[in-house]
């Protein structure tokens, strides 16, 4: 027993440190292989640096590396036709914006704004003032703001577009200037078929120069035939347009629209009942780079607060020839021409019809980039009552900037007539003004159409 | 009146037809400016029908909007714009132009600027007091070559959208593209070693990318505010600068005011120089490395 427990005690002695040494052998080696692992990881680390080192070195230095890809925007819709155009199916599926001011951060508006003044100045003769018979009926010899807009314009989504215009501006003389809405209309872009409709009210694409604020008019005052046939506003509706530009090898647009008819001079029925119609067609060619004429045809039927027919037949043309390298036209042509055709009731109570004629032509040359002269020829009948108008205008525009404008006009007017032009025992049968406008343009403002 | 009627009828249905007999065979994509249309031809080869709405040799902030280019617009299939303010004239064309595809938000439209680290970015308050002044930055770099990886990388983004069919030829040629560019890289940097941090006038502020990648200094600019024609006493301080530090180029667009970078240049020992500010801006600038070996190859000379 004795013995046993020596040879125990022995063995302990023995055994115990040599386990001991066993075990910590064992951690060394496992120690020794998480060494090794980790200097294969480094090892490989380095040659992984290594070799981008060399790729990078070997690369041109002025050459940025690829950017990662963007992230990807959004996913891709479901393919529409092959032409890209969606069909109904692809509209009626809610779809994702792609990119919508994707590049505009935080804190940033979401569309456009911008602010137009327009101030005209004119001075005339004592009895054209007195017969309120001047362009600026009722504010003769005076400075006054025409026109002073505030406009939003922007995209409402991936499928629309609106814009909104306040305007104020002088009616009459007096410290009173009234604000009114101009246009407010959206235009749905993502419609098959080439096709676009926009509804609100808005500045009716009839002819040429209808659509066009005043402040963005190539000269001081719209033209006799407009100013006589369409009022001193123009044609302003409220109702719908639907355009077409179909796949041709040219360009075409058609156009048709439907309006209340509020125009108190051509129309003023004001009920969808019996619409004020429209129609247009517009062409383009270009003869080389430097030629550029523009075409359009349009037609307008409605009827007049006594629900008389009244219809109007326009044509218009601008030519613009631009040199080879200049940033602005050198020579712009234009004309446009509007028929009027109209149901009256003379004073025996008998209907009538009265076929009417106006147009207009200018030339404006701009030899260099910031000034401009031309002249424009008007020569109108009235819509209802007889007579007729020719005006003379020459002028000259000075752009300081392309926000800042300054314009100078006189203008010479001659009427067949002196009875619907001889208010206050003033008249109005020759005219000579001189035209003053200053326009500016504070923050966005659209690029214009040809 | 009937039988001229079918006779229209009979032209506009077989223009339509070939129309789209044309519309089948390639991706149509419509650019706003001709660097970008080099480069999407870079990266579409074969696949790909590309047109631009300006040329080289206009200013690309005042582009005329032609119902000519609503007729591009119209049939394409992708749109590539430039982004930045440079061409935003582009919302108007295609507001006209009726095709759903490229309307702002569209998967036929892409911005060239996404990704692009844009210098000259105002830090402070800006008005137009300052001239023609870009709140998002200076949108004149698509003419460094240091950027075209990014850019051709927006490119192919866009082709994929519309054409994802074709993706490892888009992408090889992409890959073929860079790898010339890379080439002619090592090539321009060691003509341009040894004028590096050289000073130039530049005529209108749209060279910032390209002197900065290629290391020169823009001393100062002719127009005093961008787009704004320059007063004399402006013009007075900087002749008086130019003297004073040597500068031996001012760098003028073709279509700027190369008469008075002339005279200016004459009055400071200078030379103007008539850049390829854009494809197609100079002969011989006909493409993207092209128009980038022509102003390398000028400056070289230039400043030596």
């Amino acid at each position: 027993m004795r013995g046993l427990i020596i040879v125990a005690v022995w063995l302990a002695i023995v055994l115990v440190p040599g386990l001991a040494a066993a075990q910590d052998a064992e951690a060394l080696r496992r120690e020794l292989d998480q060494l090794r692992r980790q200097q294969e990881q480094y090892q490989k680390a380095i040659e992984a640096l290594s070799e981008r080192l060399k790729r990078l070195e070997s690369q041109p230095a002025a050459v940025a590396p690829a950017p990662p890809a963007p992230a990807p925007v959004a996913q891709t819709p479901p393919a529409p036709g092959s032409s890209g155009t969606p069909g109904l199916l692809d509209l009626a599926r809610p779809r994702e914006p792609f990119a919508l001011y994707g590049q505009r951060g935080s804190g940033q508006l979401l569309f456009d704004m911008g602010v137009v003044g327009d101030f005209v100045g004119n001075i005339t003769q004592r009895n054209v003032d007195k017969a309120n018979a001047g362009t600026f009926a009722g504010r003769e010899n005076r400075f006054f703001p025409r026109e002073v807009e505030l406009s939003f314009f922007g995209q409402v989504d991936p499928y629309a577009r609106a814009e909104v215009r306040i305007e104020s501006g002088e009616d009459e003389p007096g410290a009173e200037t009234g604000v009114s809405l101009a246009e407010a209309n959206l235009t749905l872009l993502t419609l098959p078929w080439g096709t676009q409709l926009k509804m609100g009210q808005m500045r009716a694409r009839f002819g040429y120069s209808n659509q066009i604020h005043e402040h963005d008019l190539p000269w001081v005052d719209r033209p006799d035939a407009l100013r006589n046939f369409l009022g001193e506003e123009g044609l302003t509706e409220k109702g719908f347009e639907a355009t077409i530009v179909p796949d041709l090898p040219f360009y075409l647009e058609a156009l048709v629209g439907v309006f209340n008819g509020d125009n108190d001079v051509a129309f003023g029925y004001g009920k969808l009942s019996q619409p004020l119609v429209t129609a247009r067609l517009r062409t383009f060619f270009e003869l080389a780079d430097e030629h550029a004429i523009q075409f359009g045809v349009s037609g307008a039927s409605g009827q007049t607060p006594d629900r008389l027919r009244s219809q109007l037949a326009a044509f218009d043309l601008k030519y613009k020839y631009r040199p080879e390298g200049w940033l602005h036209p050198l020579l712009t042509l234009g004309s446009e021409g509007i028929y009027s055709i109209r149901r009256v009731e003379n004073d025996l109570g008998e209907k009538t019809t009265r076929d009417r004629f106006g147009w207009y032509a200018y030339a404006e040359v701009q030899p260099w980039r910031r000034w401009a002269g031309g002249v424009r020829y008007d020569w109108s009948q009235f819509p209802v009552d007889p007579g007729r108008e020719w005006a003379v205008e020459p002028y000259v525009t000075f752009w300081p900037s392309e926000f800042l404008r300054f314009r100078l006009a006189y203008k010479h007017t001659e009427r067949s007539q002196r009875e619907a032009f001889s208010e206050n025992g003033g008249s109005g049968r020759l005219v000579d003004e001189l035209f003053f406008q200053a326009s500016f343009i504070l923050g966005a403002h659209p690029a214009h159409p040809f | 009146m009937t039988r001229l009627a079918r006779i229209v009828l009979a032209v506009i249905a077989v223009a339509a037809l070939t129309g789209a007999v044309d519309a089948a065979d390639k991706v149509r994509v419509v650019t706003t400016i001709p660097d970008l249309k080099s480069l999407t031809e870079a990266v579409g080869g074969d696949l790909v029908d590309v047109d631009s709405l300006t040329r080289g040799t206009q200013n690309f902030h005042e582009a005329e909007v032609r119902p000519s280019m609503m007729l591009k617009l119209r049939k394409a299939d992708l749109l590539v714009e430039n982004g930045a303010d440079l061409d935003a004239w582009i919302d108007v064309a295609v507001q006209n132009a009726n095709n759903a595809t490229i309307v702002r938000g569209g998967r036929g439209r892409i911005e060239i600027s996404r990704g692009v680290p844009l210098l000259e970015v105002p830090s402070t308050r800006v008005d137009r007091s300052m001239g023609d002044v870009h709140p998002l930055g200076n949108p004149h770099f698509s003419l460094d070559p240091g950027l075209a990886p990014t850019i051709t990388q927006n490119i192919l983004d866009g082709l994929l959208r519309v054409a994802p069919q074709h993706r490892a030829a888009f992408e090889r040629n992409r890959a073929a593209f860079l790898a010339r560019l890379d080439e002619q890289m090592g090539h321009w940097t060691k003509l341009m070693e040894p004028v590096r941090g050289a000073k130039v006038v530049v005529y209108h502020p749209d060279f910032i990318y390209f002197l900065t990648r290629f290391g020169l200094v823009q001393l100062g600019a002719v127009e005093d505010r961008p787009g704004i024609p320059p007063s004399p006493q402006h013009l007075v301080n900087l002749i008086r600068q130019m003297k004073e530090e040597g500068v031996k180029a001012i760098l003028v667009e073709p279509w700027n005011d190369v008469k008075l970078a002339n005279r200016l240049a004459e009055e400071a020992g200078a030379k103007a120089y008539v850049m390829a500010t854009a494809v197609g801006a100079v002969k011989g600038a006909d493409n993207y490395l092209a128009a980038i070996d022509f102003n390398i190859n000028t400056l070289a000379k230039a400043l030596r």
